[in-house]
């Protein structure tokens, strides 16, 4: 598969994200943002763009945004809220660019905007723990 | 793919394309409570698991998804439906092998929207908390 233009394809480790991948990215004021291509792995029996895919894109971007900013600390997923805003389909590029609300010593507030050609279809949330900190 | 040894008698595999059919098979087990529960099940493969060791919290969010979509629709009638949100605590690591098994609840049912809770478990252990909240379509003016 190649690569949106402008974007190289992410390293993925886990094997139900290179098992749904391949996800894309390119670098944004010192930032990933991060896109995947909608295909027919993707989507539901009415051709919509499946939410446990937008959700496993969102764990997955996510958590690269968590590793990008603890220099690849071991951390887990305690919480994730979604909300699905619009229909996205086979054929379309979801981009991402992940944010940081807030850190403490032992937690990471993450969200993200997942949008269509500008629109946004999906936000995500989520709190992710790192290990071995109280 | 031959079924997990664990699977509950009356396990059907649900209806299959594109994404259910890349993650699954997804099965509905029989419900209990005299319908009030609604049970769903997959077995752990290797292409479900995270490089920690678990299973990645996007299939699970995924298969609750699944759940809560069937079950909506098996309440409402409605032939279609889509997601509107969706919370997931993640309580507890999925492991290789587990049979995962799904438990939803419809809470509310309006005409246009359904109101869902739901856990999944491995065994005496929880691993996912969810609330849903559905919206349903397709259905004939008047019903």
């Amino acid at each position: 598969m190649t690569a949106p233009e402008g974007f190289s394809e992410t390293r993925l480790v886990d094997p139900f994200e290179v098992f749904m991948g391949p996800v894309y990215e390119r670098i944004e004021d010192g930032g990933r943002r991060f896109a995947l291509l909608v295909d027919g792995r993707h989507v539901n029996g009415r051709g919509i763009l499946h939410g446990g895919m937008l959700m496993t894109f969102a764990d997955c971007v996510l958590g690269a945004k968590a590793w990008d900013l603890t220099n690849n600390s071991a951390c887990v997923t305690l919480n994730m809220q979604s909300q699905f805003l619009k229909p996205a389909v086979a054929g379309d590029l979801v981009e991402v660019r992940p944010e940081l609300v807030r850190r403490t010593r032992a937690l990471l507030f993450l969200r993200g905007d997942f949008t269509v050609k500008g629109e946004t279809v999906f936000t995500a949330s989520s709190v992710w723990k790192l290990l071995g900190k109280d | 793919m031959s079924a997990h040894p664990a699977l509950p008698p009356g396990a059907v595999e649900g209806p299959a394309s594109g994404f259910n059919r890349h993650v699954g098979p997804i099965y509905n087990l029989p419900d209990a409570e005299d319908g009030a529960l609604k049970r769903f099940a997959f077995a752990v493969a290797e292409k479900h698991m995270n490089a920690a060791g678990s299973v990645h919290g996007g299939m699970l969010m995924g298969f609750m998804d699944v759940a809560m979509s069937r079950s909506a629709r098996a309440v409402s009638g409605a032939p279609r439906c889509s997601t509107v949100s969706l919370s997931c605590d993640f309580a507890g690591p999925g492991r290789l092998g587990d049979l995962i098994e799904a438990q939803v609840r419809v809470v509310r049912a309006t005409r246009t929207m359904v109101f869902l809770v739901g856990e999944l478990r491995a065994g005496g252990r929880v691993l996912l908390t969810a609330n849903g909240l559905w919206k349903i379509a397709g259905m004939k003016a008047g019903t």
